[in-house]
């Protein structure tokens, strides 16, 4: 028996950065807010404590604080000619749990994505002609610009107070910055991280080939900082736990940090933990949103919370899936390339190359999450694609982020797995070596989408989301011309060795890690036909439900996806004030 | 050379420690540091007197010659069984890895592509076991002896030719077993905290110089840029703060 709860105005479905971002803006106008989470509160626990909080073994390697694969997890096959088959214990991305979500368990990098990329499809066709874009690429602009995005992710790197050095303000390049970055209207918060010696080694190397490095936006707190909100940060710490960890000294920038400390005191907001939204209640001929029904994990009761907006802002993949249970929109179809929901399921194309010193003294301990140097020269559509057989790039990073024993540590190509050799390799490189890695943009392919698996459901019942993916040409392409760039580097560091140099290959392996950036989806655009919201994050067929996160980006960059997923956030609370106020499409 | 029984190893591994670090120039300073410190003598028994959770006599012999193997008593470590990585093992089979926590395991079960990931209807406990089970039969098949029976460079020679899927077994993927169970487990036992039961005396820690705790280095971070850091050679573990 469904339990019908009272109604309320805002229903946020995910209690992660969007939902926080959001309840801040309509809180402060005295909008009701309830977000439902379907984990629980990390703030209290051995997680957020020392000494547990140090522990790689039941965090990372364990995947203490991600989504628990038993209860759901998705299916996986390489094309639509195979039959997909569970991803019974996921390594390759890490979808968050709790209070917080993913953003809670993240490095810290908070870029700004370029100028150009909200309107993608028309620099490439300006800059190459129409013909430039493959038919299987439905690269597509975003219906907004960074220009309108531009003050809040100023309010997002404020109230995050990020670290790092502008490159652009104004129009204005600044030396130090990166000077391809979108123009801003402030420095950073805060200044840069300190980078170690392994940044020292790479910004040397990429000066010398006349490229120029600059630190990496990180949200990992270089100082005290007080935010706007009153909220602090506390100094790093550069304990090399950031990634798959809390921060238990309140100095990475997070969710549980620095929102929902705030939203919990003001009486507009509340958030129920252990609360697994089920389905989007939607009424078809009314094209309108009911609210969402829930099960509560702890009591095994399941409600229907009614709700004048619905707003989607769980992770990239629930966003999908809830959309595909409750019927709403039409599902994307590979074969005709009709329908939007699924559609432009994008992942990120990385590669990376290790160098060894014998004299220098890396210490991979010795970092934070975000304290890598980057060079931006080749990300995107920095540099002349028309002699390429690609379109995309990556930026190109060094630094470690930790250097934790389990999983952070390399060796020199034909080292043995085990045995002395493998020991006495260890032991020699495990403190001179790090790692030069390209993050690679990632565009949409019309074969890489989204669909509700056929055979197989999760723990209560519904069909698991299926995941049908590979890189393609393009991105392979891509990362080994790229890749190459960064083997380029990693030489004119005259390392006393270094890995082999490779890009991606695919098939897409789920067995590893390879970085948690799923994109796309529920797409954004300015046709209904090509997309699943509007540029307001307004769903075409219901204009009371929204969808937020990085399930609406319709490409994925060669940046780390999160700052231009805050601005979308933080505009998306402005809207939903002016949406109550007078409802109907937002324009 | 013989595979080493566990209670003869650090007999044997002080010998060796003390020639290659007399030899000086095969290890650094940092290495022939941790050697001394691992050497210690503790009050700590040893790791073969301590009772299995999971692991049945049999299998524990499998498992012992294993990491003595994959850990030989050398001038960087005790054996593997002495570094606990024989109780790490057993321990997580035990837990809830062993019983599978986290991972989906509805029905249809079918096989597929390696990349997408393991897909058994058998827990992690359960197909370490079968895979125990499976290679024994291929060693006495093709070696006469089963695994534990082995010389050192036979077991060896039999662990490179199931990692690179050398060795078929009629139904047991080998190659599957040891390079998505088997080999997972010998890392993690090797350099996770000590509290689980390997990297005894955080050897593994101070072989390649990780501090561990408490890793508040907000000074640090500019005092040792590219210098050696100190506590490299005397790693703190979350016992030393519990």
């Amino acid at each position: 028996m469904v339990k019908k709860l009272p109604k309320r105005t805002v229903v946020i479905v995910g209690g992660g950065l969007c939902a926080g971002l959001i309840s801040r803006q309509l809180t402060a106008g005295g909008i009701d807010v309830l977000v439902l989470e379907r984990g629980g509160d990390h703030a209290d626990g051995a997680e957020a404590r020392l000494p547990n909080q140090r522990d790689e073994l039941r965090w990372s390697v364990r995947q203490g604080l991600m989504q628990n694969w038993q209860r759901e997890t998705y299916t996986l096959r390489h094309s639509r000619a195979e039959e997909s088959l569970p991803i019974r214990w996921n390594e390759a991305f890490l979808p968050g749990e709790g209070v917080g979500g993913a953003a809670s368990h993240w490095n810290g990098c908070a870029w700004r994505w370029a100028e150009y990329d909200p309107i993608v499809r028309t620099r490439y066709e300006s800059r190459y002609g129409k013909a430039a874009i493959p038919a299987d690429m439905p690269l597509q602009d975003w219906g907004t610009t960074y220009g309108e995005l531009e003050p809040y992710h100023d309010l997002f790197e404020k109230l995050f107070g990020l670290s790092g050095k502008a490159g652009n303000i104004k129009g204005a390049i600044q030396p130090g910055g990166n000077p391809f970055e979108a123009p801003r209207r402030d420095e950073y918060p805060q200044k840069p991280l300190e980078i170690g010696e392994a940044g020292i080694i790479f910004k040397t190397a990429a000066e010398s080939l006349g490229y120029q490095p600059f630190p990496q936006p990180a949200a990992n707190s270089s100082g005290p900082y007080l935010n706007p909100d009153g909220q602090r940060l506390s100094q790093c710490q550069y304990c090399g736990h950031c990634e798959r960890f809390i921060c238990e000294a309140h100095a990475k920038a997070t969710p549980d940090t620095l929102l929902y400390p705030l939203l919990r005191k003001r009486s507009q907001f509340e958030i129920r933990t252990y609360a697994q939204v089920l389905k989007i209640g939607y009424e078809r001929r009314a094209k309108r949103a009911t609210g969402v029904r829930y099960l509560d994990l702890k009591s095994g009761e399941e409600y229907e919370q009614p709700a004048d907006i619905v707003v989607m802002a769980a992770f990239t993949m629930t966003n999908t899936r809830l959309l595909l249970l409750g019927g709403i929109g039409e599902a994307y179809n590979p074969a005709t390339g009709h329908g939007t929901v699924g559609k432009n399921f994008c992942y990120q194309t990385l590669s990376g190359v290790s160098v060894f010193f014998k004299d220098r003294w890396i210490n991979p301990f010795l970092a934070a999450g975000g304290s890598g140097t980057v060079i931006d020269e080749f990300n995107n559509d920095n540099f002349d694609h028309s002699a390429l057989p690609f379109l995309g790039g990556a930026s190109i990073s060094a630094g470690p982020t930790g250097g934790r024993p389990i999983r952070g540590r390399s060796t020199p190509p034909g080292t043995p797995r085990w045995g002395t050799a493998w020991k006495k390799a260890t032991a020699e490189w495990y403190a001179h070596s790090f790692g030069v890695g390209a993050q690679g943009s990632c565009y949409p392919h019309r074969e890489n989408f989204l669909d509700l698996d056929p055979a197989y459901n999760d723990a209560y019942g519904q069909p698991l989301l299926r995941l049908t993916f590979d890189f393609r040409d393009n991105e392979v392409r891509m990362s080994q011309w790229v890749t190459q760039k960064v083997g380029e580097i990693c030489k004119a560091m005259a390392p006393d060795l270094i890995s082999s140099v490779e890009g991606t290959q695919g098939p897409f392996d789920t067995r590893y890690y390879n970085t948690s950036h799923v994109t796309g989806g529920t797409i954004m655009g300015a046709e209904p036909r090509f997309s699943v919201v509007s540029p307001h994050l307004q769903h075409w067929d219901a204009e009371n439900l929204f969808v937020v996160g990085a399930s609406v980006y319709p490409h994925n960059s060669g940046y780390n996806p999160t700052g231009p997923l805050a601005a979308l956030a933080l505009r998306l609370g402005d809207d939903l004030s002016r949406y109550i106020k007078r409802p109907g499409m937002l324009s | 050379m013989k595979i080493q029984k566990p209670t003869g190893g650090r007999r044997k591994f002080l010998v060796q420690a003390a020639s290659v670090a007399g030899a000086g120039s095969l290890v650094s300073a940092g290495v022939s540091a941790a050697i001394a410190a691992a050497a210690e003598p503790t009050s700590e028994p040893a790791a073969a007197s301590m009772p299995y959770q999971s692991l049945g006599p049999d299998e524990a012999t499998f498992v012992e010659a294993l990491v003595n193997i994959m850990c030989p008593a050398d001038a960087y470590s005790p054996s593997g069984v002495e570094c606990g990585l024989a109780t790490y093992i057993d321990r997580q089979l035990a837990g809830p890895f062993g019983k599978g926590a986290g991972r989906y395991q509805n029905a249809p079960f079918r096989s597929g592509k390696p990349e997408l990931g393991l897909q058994l209807p058998l827990t992690p406990e359960q197909f370490f076991k079968v895979g125990i089970a499976a290679a024994n039969e291929v060693c006495v098949r093709d070696r006469g002896k089963p695994f534990d029976q082995l010389a050192a460079a036979d077991a060896e020679r039999f662990l490179q030719a199931v990692q690179s899927d050398h060795v078929l077994h009629d139904r047991v993927s080998l190659w599957s077993w040891f390079n998505e169970v088997v080999y997972r487990l010998f890392v993690e036992a090797c350099f996770a905290d000590p509290m689980y039961g390997g990297n005894r005396n955080a050897v593994f820690w101070k072989m390649i110089g990780y501090p561990g705790l408490p890793a508040s280095h907000g000074l640090d971070v500019v005092r040792y840029r590219g210098k050696p850091y100190p506590q490299a050679k005397d790693p703190k573990t979350l016992a030393d703060f519990t």
